[in-house]
């Protein structure tokens, strides 16, 4: 560790006028492109790079990583205002924002999940100053066999994250898994459930999925209720007087915001897993290990905590190996990656030697990101808070066509608004029958890294699955991932007994 | 409200007869470019900086629409869907050549009115390091002595399924008859680049731009399927010259729908051919490690028509087909 | 409460639509692709999800079909199901036809145009949802699309179709 570098480095960025004009531009550009549903953080960075070739290279980076920190934050104002997850990686902050925005604590919910982005973002980018090369190391041990025990590692959450049946949360999950596989098969290009339709080649785009399962079929429901008379207003907390949460609810949710942070930064660390893996493991880790797992899912600061730190804990999380090894961490990075080589460097084991100073002033414009993030959001909380106060009979429509448009934006192909529009009718039957959506949701994001690890896993050893006893990680994984599942089905039990208990207390009264 | 109705009318009006007045020279409005692929990619980079030198040979802007979904089909289809105004092009891949032997799409090249071939990036044979050294591979020659003394048993990655650096691997075993087994990696060329640095396999057949962050950092090049040496690696030799003729390369270019005006196309011809001698973007290909090489509409499409015939052959080798 | 609106009678139905569906997708994978010398066929993985789903559909129909066993006719305590009778249910009538004005929108959308559909669509529903001020339905469905399409084209250069409001791209091209 060179000290002095590292201090030269951070001074230069953070005293240097242009670097902080264009971190907060992207940051805000960031929290406002993220909160519109359909709109997430890849397509901003990838719309702005054209502008940043004009610029030196670390006003570009501070710019682009104002965009991707600013976004992994707005995805959730959204997804707690009006239950439509902007981006991938907030749909789990929905599970516990969109009930405490319901309660009427809209405002508190946008201040933890600000904070706790901000934290998170604050644990990743210490992480990646001081442990990269670790980490790095790390990440290179992950083969085929790794990814695919990780994967599992993801889905034994599921349990966590189904609600009061079980059966009906499994069934869900493989609904999911079964969706993953339209389209042409990841290692033979075998056409799969396409029914001849040229849309369905590369399966079902997993943006409008998310949009109509959470969004579109709220309005359905809602409109339901308006005219059925169920409809409350919506009400905004009856004063904001602080933009940060309190000291109280600080000592709360800490343990939360510090696993999540170091859970995110961890998976957003290995090559091919993002925050929208990470929301998930730091939620249902978090929940299994909590004293009080039932009130989970209910609106508790605990829950929006524990996934708004964990995704953007991710974003310092998958710089380290996009620097050390020239391998994108996930989507954003890969757009990242992009720009470094546009201003002529090549990330790679390389750069630490070469171009030390480079990666400084990038850890350092991660940090001032996070502190742009911070700033506009405490601008924005009241404001946005006031969107929940918009007479219902208003908003439904508003969010459904602003809905739409984000589901056609992704590939502007109208069959992707038809799917978002099925997925809507899907979400709200299974809400009526009380499905849990959430486990379709983790079962569409690790289900192509679950196949496509395993399918290639059997061809690199010749269909002997048992090879995997010689990779330990990925028997570590594995053991974790069981005690996981029947440490949540005990809790399920748990949770289910307490809750059959505070019934018949009630009625007997 | 009657008030706002009556301004809404008469703007509509308005418009209506700004565009009827400006037909006349072409391009009198913006031009639409299709990308089927995503933007922030390979293709999407590429485009978007020639689209602004293009736009200076035009003086009108480019606006690139990415139309993405179905691996780049239904961004190809638009383009050749498109109406032949002028006012709508687009960008062709590689993959194009091999949509119809997969029963993708109907469409080919006949469908295309090729303008220019803006981009190629070669394939390269490229080991981990460790492995070439236990097993004595040095070169191309000695690499292929020991695949054929292992039939089946060496694993190159080659992106995902049916990309254009999994189908160089079937390019490979046909020029040199050796036989190898492609990996794929579904999700891009950075995969299998760090697959093979790992030692899951012994090596790729992507290009040295995509390969770049571990070549010599566990990986060795052994040759470029080039005809001459890439001048970013101008110590990598091509097969050629080690007696290897296997030239392999993906490709971009300009193309028009059928049916265009003669008028149109020459001048968009003339533009792309002034275009790709513009410094900025010369400077923009250099950096990004794309090169340029510029073929005219005649010799384009001589190009592809060769393309169409090869490529579906090395895809049966890889097993595609 | 009747046996055959409780929840635990909903849950058998469904697991038997279910296990129609699951059987169809199977079907379905028997027609794949069979590729030589794979470790793993295209169709393997789909069909253990497949499996997956029905072993966990027939626990959901044993569950129910021993709840419905152990309950008596007129239990009170039996769970109500939901209902989406639209005969009976005036807002799952409305969600009905919500549902069906999203089928046309999708229809719709090339022909009329992101901001015409739109603002048709926004303003049926406020309509429907019993809002009867025409003028915040007309200044709502109006400048909300149209605000929309002006963020996405000029500031994030994402073309979106205009049907037949094309002119109105054409002016804003000129500005």
């Amino acid at each position: 560790m060179n000290w002095s570098l590292l201090f030269q480095s951070y001074g230069s960025v953070f005293l240097n006028p242009e670097v902080l004009l264009m971190t907060l531009l992207g940051a805000a550009g960031g929290v406002l492109l993220g909160a519109i549903p359909g709109m997430t953080a890849t397509m901003g960075v990838a719309l702005l790079i054209p502008f940043s070739f004009g610029m030196d290279l670390i006003p570009s980076i501070g710019l682009l990583l104002g965009i991707y920190c600013g976004g992994m934050y707005g995805g959730s104002i959204s997804a707690i205002l009006i239950h439509a997850p902007g981006t991938p990686a907030a749909a789990a902050t929905l599970l516990d924002g969109y009930p405490m925005c319901q309660k009427g604590q809209a405002g508190k919910a946008l201040s933890i999940a600000m904070f706790s982005s901000f934290c998170g973002g604050i644990i990743g980018a210490l992480v990646m100053t001081f442990l990269s090369p670790l980490i790095a190391d790390v990440a290179m041990e992950f083969t085929s066999a790794e990814m695919l025990m990780l994967a599992v590692f993801g889905l034994s959450v599921i349990i966590a994250i189904s609600g009061q049946s079980i059966a009906k949360g499994l069934i869900s999950a493989f609904f999911g898994m079964l969706l993953c596989t339209v389209g042409m098969d990841p290692t033979y290009s075998a056409k799969r459930f396409t029914f001849g339709v040229k849309s369905l080649y590369s399966g079902l785009q997993f943006i409008p999925v998310l949009i109509g399962l959470f969004a579109v079929s709220e309005i359905i429901a809602g409109v339901e209720r308006i005219i059925n008379g169920e409809e409350k207003q919506g009400r905004s907390d009856e004063k904001i007087t602080e933009v940060l949460p309190s000291l109280t609810t600080i000592a709360q949710i800490w343990p939360q915001i510090l696993s999540g942070g170091l859970i995110g930064t961890f998976i957003g660390a290995i090559p091919g897993a993002g925050g929208d893996i990470a929301v998930f493991v730091s939620y249902g880790f978090n929940k299994s290990f909590s004293k009080h797992p039932e009130q989970w899912g209910t609106g508790i600061p605990q829950g929006v905590a524990s996934t708004e730190s964990a995704n953007n804990g991710c974003s310092g999380g998958a710089m380290i190996p996009l620097l050390s090894l020239g391998v994108p961490g996930d989507a954003v990075t890969a757009v990242i990656l992009g720009a470094f080589i546009m201003k002529g460097i090549q990330p790679g084991p390389t750069m630490y030697v070469d171009k030390l100073d480079t990666v400084y002033c990038v850890f350092a414009a991660l940090m001032l990101a996070n502190l742009a993030m911070l700033v506009v959001g405490c601008c924005g909380v009241r404001f946005f808070a006031k969107i929940v106060s918009v007479e219902k009979k208003i908003l439904y429509p508003i969010i459904l066509v602003v809905s739409l448009l984000g589901a056609f934006s992704i590939n502007k192909n109208v069959f992707d608004v038809g799917v978002c529009v099925l997925f809507g009718v899907v979400g709200w039957l299974m809400n009526k029958y009380e499905f849990p959506l959430s486990p379709i949701l983790l079962a569409l994001i690790l289900g192509p890294m679950c196949e496509q690890n395993f399918v290639r896993f059997m061809d690199l050893n010749g269909g002997n699955f048992l090879a995997i006893l010689g990779r330990p990680i990925a028997v570590g994984f594995f053991v974790v991932a069981v005690a996981v599942i029947l440490f949540s089905i005990y809790n399920q039990k748990k949770i289910n007994k307490r809750e059959a208990a505070a019934k018949t207390a009630a009625r007997g009264e | 409200m009657k008030k706002f109705l009556a301004l809404m009318v008469a703007l509509v009006l308005v418009c209506g007869m700004a565009t009827v007045a400006s037909a006349a020279e072409y391009p009198s409005k913006g031009i639409s470019v299709i990308c089927p692929w995503g933007a922030g990619g390979g293709t999407d980079s590429c485009l978007r900086a020639f689209c602004e030198a293009l736009g200076k040979q035009l003086g009108v802007t480019l606006t690139v629409d990415n139309q993405t979904g179905a691996s780049g089909v239904i961004g190809h289809e638009a383009i050749a869907d498109a109406d032949p105004d002028g006012y709508t092009m687009g960008m062709i891949t590689f993959e194009l050549s091999a949509y119809k032997a997969q029963d993708m799409s109907d469409y080919t090249y006949e469908n295309y009115d090729p303008l220019c071939r803006v981009n190629t990036d070669a394939a390269a044979i490229t080991v981990n390091t460790d492995w070439a050294a236990a097993n004595g591979i040095t070169d191309v020659a000695t690499f292929v002595e020991y695949c054929k003394a292992h039939p089946g048993e060496v694993m190159m990655g080659g992106s995902s399924s049916g990309s254009v650096w999994h189908i160089a691997g079937g390019y490979l075993m046909n020029a040199t008859g050796i036989e190898i087994k492609m990996i794929t990696y579904a999700n891009g060329a950075a995969d299998a680049v760090k697959a093979a640095a790992q030692g899951e396999i012994q090596g790729v057949t992507v290009s040295l731009a995509e390969a770049r962050s571990f070549i010599g950092n566990g990986l060795t090049v052994l040759g470029v399927m080039d005809t001459e040496r890439n001048s970013a690696f101008p110590d990598v030799p091509t097969c050629q010259e080690q007696g290897f003729d296997v030239v392999y390369a993906t490709q971009r270019g300009m193309a028009l729908p059928l049916g265009c005006d003669e008028e149109v196309r020459a001048k968009l011809q003339a533009a792309c051919a002034a275009a790709i001698e513009d410094p900025d973007f010369i400077e923009f290909m250099n950096n990004a490690g794309q090169t340029i090489s510029y073929m005219d509409a005649e010799a384009y499409t001589a190009y592809l028509k060769q393309a169409a015939e090869d490529v579906p052959k090395a895809m049966e080798a890889v097993g595609l087909l | 409460m009747k046996k055959n609106q409780s929840k635990a009678f909903s849950n058998l139905v469904i697991s038997i639509v279910l296990l129609v569906f699951e059987i169809w997708a199977y079907v379905q994978t028997l027609s794949f692709k069979v590729v030589k010398n794979a470790a793993v066929q295209p169709a393997s993985f789909p069909q253990f999800m497949c499996l997956g789903m029905m072993i966990f559909t027939i626990v959901l129909l044993i569950q129910s079909v021993m709840k419905l066993m152990n309950m008596k006719e007129d239990d009170p305590l039996a769970a109500p199901a939901s209902s989406i009778n639209f005969f009976k249910s005036k807002g799952a009538l409305a969600g009905l036809v919500v549902i069906a004005l999203c089928v046309a929108y999708v229809a719709l959308f090339e022909v009329l145009g992101y901001v015409l559909v739109s603002a048709l669509i926004a303003a049926a529903i406020m309509w429907i949802i019993g809002k009867r001020d025409f003028r915040q339905i007309l200044l709502v469905s109006i400048f909300v699309p149209l605000l929309m399409w002006l963020v996405f084209y000029k500031m994030l250069t994402v073309n979106i179709p205009m049907g037949i409001l094309q002119p109105l791209k054409n002016l804003v091209d000129m500005i």
